[in-house]
This record gives C-alpha cells, structure tokens and sequence, in this order.
C-alpha cells in the first residue's frame, strides 16, 4: 500500500530545480507538468493565438532550463516563467510580422476551433481581451500578473525588474486604459 | 466596467487555451527537445553591446563637439590671446615702466638684465610688440 503522505506532498519547485541542474529530466517534467496551464493562460490573455500556445509554451519551457543558472529565487520561479514567456511571445510576434502574418498588436486573437465556444465567450470578455494588445507590453503584463495571476506587487516587481510602486502604477495606468477601451 | 468586474474576467482569460493544452505530452516534448544539443547562440553579449554603445557615445559625441559651428579650440583661443592687447589703454610711459619691472624681476631672480632693454627708444607699437614676444616665450 502506498505511503499517502508521499502522494501527497508534492517537492518545491526549488528540490525540482536543483534536480533538473544535475540533469534530473523527472524533475524538468514535473515542473513542465505543474506550471503549463498558468503559463498557457498567461500567453493566451497576452495575445497569442490559441493554435500556437502549446508551441509557445514548450518554447518557454525550454529556454527557462536552459538558462535556469539565471533563476536564483528573486521571485517564484512561476513568475519567472512567464517573464520569459512574454519574451518569447514578443519574438513569435516579430516572426509572424515578418511573415506577414496577422500581428499581435492588432489584437492576435484565434478565430479558428469551434464557433460555438466562439459564441460563448462574452462580449465583454472579448473587448478585455482586444483591449489588451492595444496596451504597452509592460502594462499589460502587469496587468495579466496582478489580476489574471493574482500576485502581489512584490512579486511583479522582483519578476520584471522594478520596484514594488512602479508595479503598482503600470497595472492602474493598465486598468484606466481598459476602462477606457471597454466602456 | 469596474476594477472588480475587470480582473473576474482577466482570470477567465486564456482557461480555454489552458484547458486544451496535453500537459503530459508537453512535458515529454519538452524533455525530447532538451536531449538536443541547444542551437548555437549568434547573439552579440549584452556586455560587448554596451561597450560599444559607449563607444560610439562617446566618439560621436567627440566628432559632433568638435564640427559644431562656432566652436574653437580651447588651445587655438588662448593662443590667440595676447596680455599686451589688453594693455592697450596704456600709453608708452606705461608700457615702459611694465617693461622695466620685468628687468628687475629678472635680474633678482637669475641672470643680469641685457644691456639692449633701452625701452626709452622704442614707440608704443615696438613696446607691444616686445610683451607680445615675451608671452610667446612664456
């Protein structure tokens, strides 16, 4: 019979880091495994298209093992992920600009799947979202960290590189732009 | 829309992409690409980049200072600056006395005054002249 306490207390990001540093794949899919979804929702609000979120994703993931010598635990390593999520995005927006691809300032926002999720979605959903790619990207990853991730502003601030009362400025710069935008 | 309302719909966005998202096959995908050797980096280090950036600074900003109009060399300047121009208000008498204070200061300090500093035949031109000659050896 399986001891439970072993099932159930999951190791800290920080044992799986170090376990992914002396080469422990386990670890790096565990980590893959427990911050996807986060990262997925982070790069879909900020603009990229549903069909490429997965490929977005995997390449985040990648460049965060990478170079994870650069990650000494200034914030969660969460945080961190989707800071270099929004770099990555950035670069797929470069890319898809240079292909002549619909870009992600103009609101990337995926019009493929089934048009009645499509329908589901509110009106108002949607303006947030269009909204959204209409901000700086600093305001609008603030923004995405403050409310969609819900973290504090320390948290923000050790991730982007700021401090604590700038973070807090961008995300209302963000939310007064919105306001404007949705109302 | 209020602040509220605003951030219950920011958590909403993107759960669809989420929710398709096979974390499991994610993860394998991602663990295969990590096996590969990582794709050599032709980026320039951000260090060289700034000491470049410094570089081009600061000579842009040496050729811009030394183009613009109406500057002039601080040397060219002093150069052409002469103590005697400013002793124009002086007349001959003056001019000689000045100069005669210079005999005495040189022949306190070194060697004798020359015998040829007869500043009593010279006209006031001459006399700027000798000052003139006197800073240049300066």
């Amino acid at each position: 019979m399986a001891n439970p306490l072993l099932r159930t207390v999951a190791p800290p990001d920080a044992a799986l880091i170090a376990a992914w540093r002396d080469g422990d794949e386990r670890a790096a899919a565990e980590l893959v495994e427990r911050h996807a979804r986060p990262l997925a929702r982070f790069l879909a609000g900020a603009g990229a298209p549903e069909t490429d979120v997965d490929d977005l994703v995997q390449e985040t993931f990648i460049r965060a093992f990478r170079s994870v010598d650069r990650f000494r635990g200034q914030c969660q390593f969460r945080t961190w992920l989707m800071t270099i999520g929004g770099n990555v995005l950035k670069d797929f927006g470069r890319r898809a600009a240079r292909r002549k691809v619909v870009p992600l300032d103009e609101g990337v926002r995926d019009r493929a799947g089934d048009p009645h999720d499509h329908a589901e979605a509110s009106e108002t959903e949607e303006m947030l979202s269009a909204g959204l790619q209409r901000l700086p990207r600093l305001q609008r990853e603030v923004f995405l960290l403050r409310a969609q991730q819900g973290l504090e502003y320390d948290e923000i601030a050790a991730a982007l590189g700021t401090t604590p009362g700038a973070a807090r400025v961008h995300y209302h710069h963000a939310v007064r732009r919105l306001k404007e935008i949705v109302k | 829309m209020n602040e509220e309302r605003m951030e219950q719909l920011a958590k909403r966005l993107g759960a669809r992409a989420a929710e398709r998202l096979d974390v499991g096959q994610t993860a394998r995908q991602v663990v295969e690409r990590l096996r590969e050797p990582a794709p050599r980096s032709t980026w320039i280090q951000p260090a060289w980049l700034r000491i470049a950036a410094a570089l081009v600074i600061v000579v842009g900003g040496a050729v811009l200072y030394r183009f613009t109009p109406g500057h002039r060399p601080v040397v060219s300047q002093h150069a052409a600056h002469f103590v005697a121009d400013d002793l124009s208000g002086l007349s001959a008498d003056d001019l000689r006395d000045v100069l005669s204070s210079f005999d005495e200061i040189l022949s306190t300090d070194s060697a004798p005054a020359s015998d040829s500093t007869d500043w009593r035949e010279l006209d006031s031109q001459q006399l700027r002249e000798v000052l003139r000659a006197l800073e240049g050896e300066g």
